[in-house]
């Protein structure tokens, strides 16, 4: 292998940009450290997978223990919502507005068949058949309704992506600022 | 109940006849908000209106109860697709969302009524979708209203 080969193959960085490139690494690594383990959600029930949901929250399958604080119902506060119920084509403008209302980075937990896919109302002429058709969702729960204990797996394979960066905002929108 | 039901009978000898069941059948449908009136010297609660389509007519039952005894009356009446009805809004107030829901899901129109417009569905919604002639196309089942672009 002669050294023209190697200068081609191999190129120098300057310092200054390793240590830019790495910063960003580093604190694109704490941010999202930070935003796995404290993901306020936003509960969006409609329908029997609310009850499920709450369940969630209560003592036996404890989501504080993730980091996922029911706090308050408000978009303004939330990083996360959780759509569970059927969606209907009335609600599909609602649930929008209160997702436009969230601020960035959002991520969003598809919960039950009727979200996933339609479920029990994939012939029907006023539901929304999937919520994926209507905004950007990072994990599905599928169930009819789903146990309680499934939201924490969501939660945790949530946390996963957004380690990796490999949620829909970060694929969708690219780098945040 | 069957004394006030001969009573109805005999005032309006033209408009209403005794149909199966103790029903009565509203022969003329101009006469609608004459015998409401009179309905509303016995009947307290219009219990509801439901519709059925039954082409080319549309069957609309009201039913009326009241608050004490257990009698009820249901006066019956068919109209044509096409064609509208008065509204008895002002008569019985309960009337004004059974009405409207007529309206969504039959798209039955009701003269004087004071706020018809959908009560179910989005406004901008294609169709009524209880007709016998509606199809639900993927057109409408992939409807959602929004303009997305993702």
């Amino acid at each position: 292998m002669n050294n023209e080969d190697l200068s081609s193959e191999f190129s120098y960085p300057g310092l200054g940009e390793i240590i830019i490139t790495n910063a960003e690494k580093f604190i694109d690594a704490v941010l999202n450290w930070g935003r796995s383990n404290s993901l306020w959600p936003l509960t969006f029930g409609t329908s029997c997978c609310a009850i499920e949901m709450m369940t969630f929250g209560a003592t036996k399958v404890d989501a504080d223990r993730l980091g996922t604080l029911f706090i308050g119902d408000s978009p303004r506060q939330a990083d996360l919502i959780f759509v569970s119920g059927t969606i209907t084509k009335k609600m599909a403008r609602r649930l929008v507005n209160v997702y436009q209302q969230m601020p960035s980075p959002k991520y969003v937990i598809a919960v039950g068949a009727c979200n996933v896919s339609g479920g029990l109302y994939w012939d029907s002429y006023n539901t929304i058949h999937g919520i994926d058709r209507i905004m950007p969702v990072d994990v599905y729960i599928p169930g009819c309704p789903p146990k309680p204990e499934e939201f924490l797996d969501a939660v945790k394979v949530l946390q996963r992506l957004i380690k990796e960066k490999k949620t829909k905002e970060d694929l969708l929108y690219g780098r945040r600022s | 109940m069957n004394d006030f039901t001969d009573k109805l009978l005999k005032a309006f000898p033209n408009g209403l006849k005794a149909s199966d069941g103790g029903t009565i059948e509203l022969t003329d449908k101009k006469k609608l908000l004459k015998v409401v009136e009179r309905v509303r010297k016995n009947f307290d609660i219009l219990f509801m209106l439901t519709v059925v389509d039954r082409p080319p007519n549309f069957e609309l039952n009201y039913v009326f109860s009241k608050y004490e005894g257990r009698d009820i009356l249901i006066l019956r009446t068919l109209i044509k697709h096409e064609e509208s009805i008065d509204s008895i809004t002002n008569l019985f107030p309960s009337a004004d969302w059974e009405e409207r829901e007529a309206y969504d899901l039959f798209g039955i129109k009701f003269d004087g009524h004071p706020n018809l417009k959908r009560i179910l569905l989005p406004e901008d919604w294609p169709g009524h979708p209880l007709r016998k002639d509606f199809v639900v196309t993927d057109e409408i089942k992939n409807w959602t209203g929004l303009d997305l672009k993702f």
